[in-house]
C-alpha cells in the first residue's frame, strides 16, 4: 500500500497552502525525511519532508497550486511496489475547493484541536506591579513564568527572575585567544581607545573622525564585546589583567590613552600599572570613582532580546531620549543578536556591579597618576553621576559638557575631540 | 494615655464635644427628636437640657424634613445647629434640605451664604433594628459636592471630628456607628480638632492595605492581628473621612503594599469601596498593584432582622481575614 503525501497544517488558522516547489520529480526516488516540497502560507514558508522512502507517483498538485490543508498531493510507493491507478481517497480533489467546503474540511479533519500556542503579540498576563518591575529590570515579561492565577506574573516572579543566578557555566564556554585589536597606521604617539560596557571598538569611529589626525589609532575590544573572545570575568581585577596583557602585546612605546565609562576605569587602572608608557590620559564618564551607577540600564541593555526592550535603555545613555533614533536602536540590536554574547555581558554586569553598585574603586589610582590627565563628563549623564569627577585628588582638567549624556564621544564627537586636542595637540 | 486623657465611651465623647462647644459659643444649639429630657434615641444628649436649657436643646416635631429645614435656616442666619437624626435612615425624609438646600447654598448665592450645620447620623447594623434602622448610607452623601461626610471610629475621633465639623463653615454629616456608642477608649480633655479629610494609619504594615471605617476598622484590626500571627504584615487605614477623601494616605499605602482590600458596611455595589478602588486604579499607584483590588461590603439586600442573617449581611472579622488571605495567597 503506497503512502499518501498530504499538505500539512503548519499554523493554527491555516486552511489552505500554496505548493511552492517540488524538490523531487515524479517517478524519482526519495528518502524518508528528505525535503519533498515547499509550501507557503499567509505567514510562512516551510519545507515538507517525505513521510516514507520510495518512489514519488500520482503527483496531482503543481507549483503554484493553492490547496486545502489535508489534501493528498502525491503518493510514495515502496521499491518493487506495483504502480497502478491512483488509489482512491476520501480526501478532496486537489484543485481549490470552494472556500466554505475548505473550512468544513479543515475542521472535520482536525476534530481535536490542540490548545492554541500563545500568540507572542498578546500582552502577557501580569500584574501592574510585575510589569513595572520587569520594565525597570529590563526583563521580557513573556519569558517570566507566572505563579499567580492562570499563570499571571506577579511582582515576586519578576524579582525572582532578576535575582536568579546568571546562566550556569554550561550555558556557554569561554573562548580562547587574545583580545581583538584594531590598528590604524599613522605617525606620532598613538591614541589607544578602550570602549565601555556593551559597546565595542567601532563606537570610537565618530570620535576618530572628529579628531582628524594622522596619528596611529589602536582600539581594543573588551572580552565578550565586539570581535574579542567571550571570557568569564569574575572581577574588575581579572578584566584589568586581561587588558594589561593585550596592552603588553602591542609592544608600543607610549600612548595617549582614552577610555569611556568602564573602559575609562580600565584605562585608569592600566595607567596605574604601566605609568611610563602613558603619555596622556583622557577619561570620558569614567566608572570606578563612586558607588552609584544605573545598573537597571546596564542589565536592560545586556538582557534585551529585541529592539523594543533595548531602545528604552539606550535612550538613557544620551542627554535626552531623542538622542537615540529608532534606526540607531535597530542597528544596535543587530550587533547584539548573539545570545551567548548577551549572557556573557549580563554575567559581567553581575560581577562588576553586584547589587547595582560599582564594586571597584579607582580613586587611589587617580591620586597616583603623574601623567597629564583630563576628565570629560556630560552634565546630563543618567548612567554615572558627573559629581564623581570631583573626587579627583590630583591636578587635572574636568570638562563638564552641557547637553551631553553618558556618551559624549558619540553625542558630540567634535567637542570631545577639541578637548582631547588641548591635552594632546595633533 | 497621658495626663490629659480619660477613658470615655464614644457617646460620652460626643456629648463632651457638644457641651464644650456650647459653653464656648452661644450660637451652638442642638436640635432633634427626643433629644431633650429623653436624652435622644441613643442617650447621647442625656442631661444636656439640664445644663443648657430647652432654648438651646430643642426637641423638634416628628418631621425630619421640617426639623432639618429649620436647622438649615438657623445656620444661614447665624446659629450653628447640631441636628440629630434618631437613625441616619430617616435622613431620607430630609433629603431635600440636606442635598438641595444645605449643600447648594454657598454655591447658588455666590459664596455670600454659609451653612455651618452639623448632622449627627446614627448608622449601621448589628442592633437587631432591621431594614429601616440599620443602613449605612454614607456613600449617598459622599456623592454630593457641598457636603462633608465623616465617620469616626474611636471616641477620641468622635469628639475631635464633631469639634472640627462645628469649626467648618459648611454642612458636615457625622456618621456615628450605633455599635460604637458604648466603646470606651482614652479621650483627650479640652478642645481639639481631628482634621476632616485626613485618614489615619491605625496599624502599619507592608504586605496588604486594608481601608476601613467606623466599626469595620475594629474588625479589620482584629483580622490584621490574626494575619500577623501567620507572618502577614497588614496596614490598616482608618478612613475617617469619606468626603473629602484622603487620597494621599491611601495611594501612598498602596504603592508600598501593592495590594488593597476595601472594607465597608454599606451595600457593596456603588459604594465607598467603588470610589476608593477607582481612585487607585486611576492613579499612578495602579502601577504598584500586585493583585486585583478587592472590595468587601454589605450584602445586596436590606439588613435582615434575623440576628444570624444580620451578621452575615455585613463584613465581620473572619470574612475580612478570609478575604485578606485570598489576596495574599494569590487566589484572586
Amino acid at each position: 500500500m503506497p503512502t499518501e503525501v498530504i499538505l500539512p497544517k503548519v499554523d493554527m488558522d491555516m486552511t489552505h497552502g500554496t505548493l511552492a516547489v517540488w524538490h523531487v520529480a515524479p517517478g524519482a526516488m526519495v528518502e524518508k525525511g528528505a525535503a519533498l516540497f515547499d509550501i507557503e502560507t499567509d505567514k510562512a514558508a516551510m519545507e515538507v519532508e517525505a513521510p516514507a522512502s520510495g518512489f514519488l507517483h500520482h503527483v496531482t498538485a503543481q507549483s503554484g497550486d493553492k490547496i486545502a490543508v489535508g489534501s493528498v498531493v502525491a503518493w510514495i510507493y515502496a521499491a518493487g511496489e506495483a504502480v497502478g491507478d491512483a488509489p482512491t481517497t476520501l480526501l478532496p480533489e486537489t484543485t481549490e475547493p470552494a472556500p466554505d467546503a475548505a473550512y468544513a474540511l479543515a475542521e472535520a479533519q482536525t476534530p481535536l484541536q490542540p490548545a492554541p500556542l500563545p500568540n507572542p503579540r498578546v500582552k502577557p498576563r501580569a500584574t501592574p506591579a510585575a510589569r513595572r518591575a520587569a520594565d525597570a529590570g529590563g526583563l521580557d515579561l513573556a519569558a517570566i513564568p507566572g505563579t499567580g492565577p492562570l499563570g499571571r506574573v506577579q511582582r515576586d516572579d519578576v524579582a525572582n527572575q532578576l535575582n536568579a543566578p546568571m546562566p550556569s557555566p554550561t550555558h556557554w564556554t569561554p573562548e580562547p585567544g587574545p583580545l581583538n585589536v584594531a590598528h590604524r597606521a599613522g605617525t606620532g604617539v598613538p591614541f589607544l581607545m578602550i570602549h565601555g560596557f556593551a559597546a565595542d571598538s567601532l563606537s570610537w569611529v565618530p570620535l576618530e573622525r572628529a579628531l582628524g589626525t594622522n596619528r596611529p589609532v589602536i582600539r581594543i575590544d573588551l572580552p565578550g564585546h565586539g570581535k574579542s573572545p567571550k571570557r568569564r570575568i569574575d572581577s574588575f581585577a581579572a578584566l584589568s589583567r586581561m587588558l594589561a596583557e593585550a596592552f603588553d602585546g602591542l609592544n608600543t612605546d607610549t600612548v595617549h590613552l582614552i577610555g569611556h565609562s568602564l573602559g575609562a576605569a580600565l584605562a585608569l587602572s592600566l595607567a596605574d600599572i604601566r605609568p611610563r608608557q602613558i603619555k596622556a590620559l583622557t577619561l570620558i564618564a569614567p566608572a570606578g570613582l563612586g558607588p552609584e551607577i544605573d545598573a537597571a540600564a546596564l542589565n536592560g541593555i545586556a538582557r534585551a532580546t529585541r529592539v523594543e526592550s533595548l531602545a528604552p535603555w539606550l535612550r538613557r545613555l544620551t542627554a535626552t531620549p531623542q538622542g537615540i533614533s529608532d534606526d540607531y536602536a535597530r542597528a544596535a540590536m543587530t550587533t547584539r543578536a548573539d545570545p551567548v554574547q548577551r549572557a556573557c555581558q549580563a554575567e559581567m554586569v553581575q560581577a562588576l556591579f553586584p547589587d547595582g553598585t560599582q564594586s571597584f574603586d579607582l580613586r587611589a589610582a587617580l591620586e597616583r597618576l603623574a601623567c597629564p590627565m583630563q576628565i570629560i563628563w556630560g552634565r546630563q549623564d543618567h548612567i554615572l553621576p558627573m559629581r564623581h569627577a570631583l573626587v579627583a585628588q590630583t591636578d587635572c582638567a574636568i570638562h563638564l559638557l552641557d547637553r551631553a549624556g553618558h556618551i559624549p564621544q558619540i553625542e558630540c564627537p567634535d567637542r570631545v575631540a577639541r578637548i582631547i586636542g588641548h591635552l594632546s595637540p595633533m | 494615655m497621658d495626663g490629659n486623657e480619660r477613658i470615655l465611651s464614644y457617646a460620652e465623647a460626643i456629648r463632651e464635644a457638644m457641651a464644650l462647644a456650647m459653653e464656648a459659643d452661644p450660637a451652638v444649639i442642638l436640635m432633634g427628636e427626643d433629644i431633650g429630657v429623653y436624652g435622644g434615641a441613643f442617650q447621647v444628649t442625656l442631661d444636656l437640657i439640664d445644663r443648657f436649657g430647652p432654648d438651646r436643646v430643642m426637641d423638634t416635631p416628628i418631621s425630619e424634613l421640617g426639623g432639618a429645614g429649620v436647622a438649615v435656616g438657623a445656620a444661614m442666619t447665624g446659629l450653628k445647629p447640631i441636628f440629630e437624626f434618631q437613625f441616619s435612615d430617616f435622613a431620607a425624609l430630609a433629603m431635600e434640605q440636606i442635598v438641595n438646600q444645605a449643600a447648594k447654598m454657598r454655591y447658588m448665592l455666590g459664596g455670600e451664604a454659609s451653612v455651618p450645620l452639623v448632622f449627627r447620623m446614627p448608622a449601621g447594623s448589628g442592633t437587631g433594628a432591621a431594614a429601616q434602622h440599620s443602613q449605612s448610607l454614607e456613600a449617598w452623601f459622599g456623592h454630593v459636592p457641598g457636603l462633608k461626610v465623616v465617620q469616626p471610629s474611636t471616641p477620641a475621633d468622635a469628639k475631635g471630628l464633631l469639634l472640627a465639623a462645628l469649626a467648618d463653615p459648611d454642612p458636615v454629616l457625622i456618621f456615628e456607628h450605633k455599635l460604637l456608642y458604648k466603646m470606651k477608649a482614652p479621650v483627650p480633655e479640652g478642645h481639639y480638632l481631628t482634621p476632616i479629610g485626613k485618614a489615619h494609619i491605625a496599624r502599619a504594615g507592608t504586605d496588604l492595605t486594608i481601608v476601613a471605617g467606623a466599626i469595620m476598622l475594629h474588625r479589620a484590626l482584629e483580622a490584621a492581628e490574626k494575619l500577623a500571627a501567620d507572618g502577614m504584615s497588614v496596614e490598616v487605614i482608618d478612613l475617617r473621612s469619606i468626603r473629602p477623601i484622603d487620597r494621599d494616605t491611601i495611594l501612598t499605602s498602596v504603592r508600598k503594599t501593592g495590594k488593597l482590600l476595601v472594607v465597608y458596611e454599606g451595600v457593596k455595589s456603588y459604594g465607598v469601596g467603588a470610589e476608593i478602588s477607582a481612585m487607585v486604579a486611576e492613579s499612578d499607584a495602579f502601577d504598584y498593584l500586585d493583585a486585583p483590588i478587592l472590595r468587601l461590603g454589605g450584602a445586596e439586600a436590606p439588613i435582615p432582622y434575623n440576628p444570624d442573617l444580620e451578621r452575615l449581611a455585613v463584613p465581620q472579622a473572619n470574612t475580612i481575614e478570609a478575604a485578606a488571605r485570598r489576596l495574599m495567597a494569590r487566589e484572586v
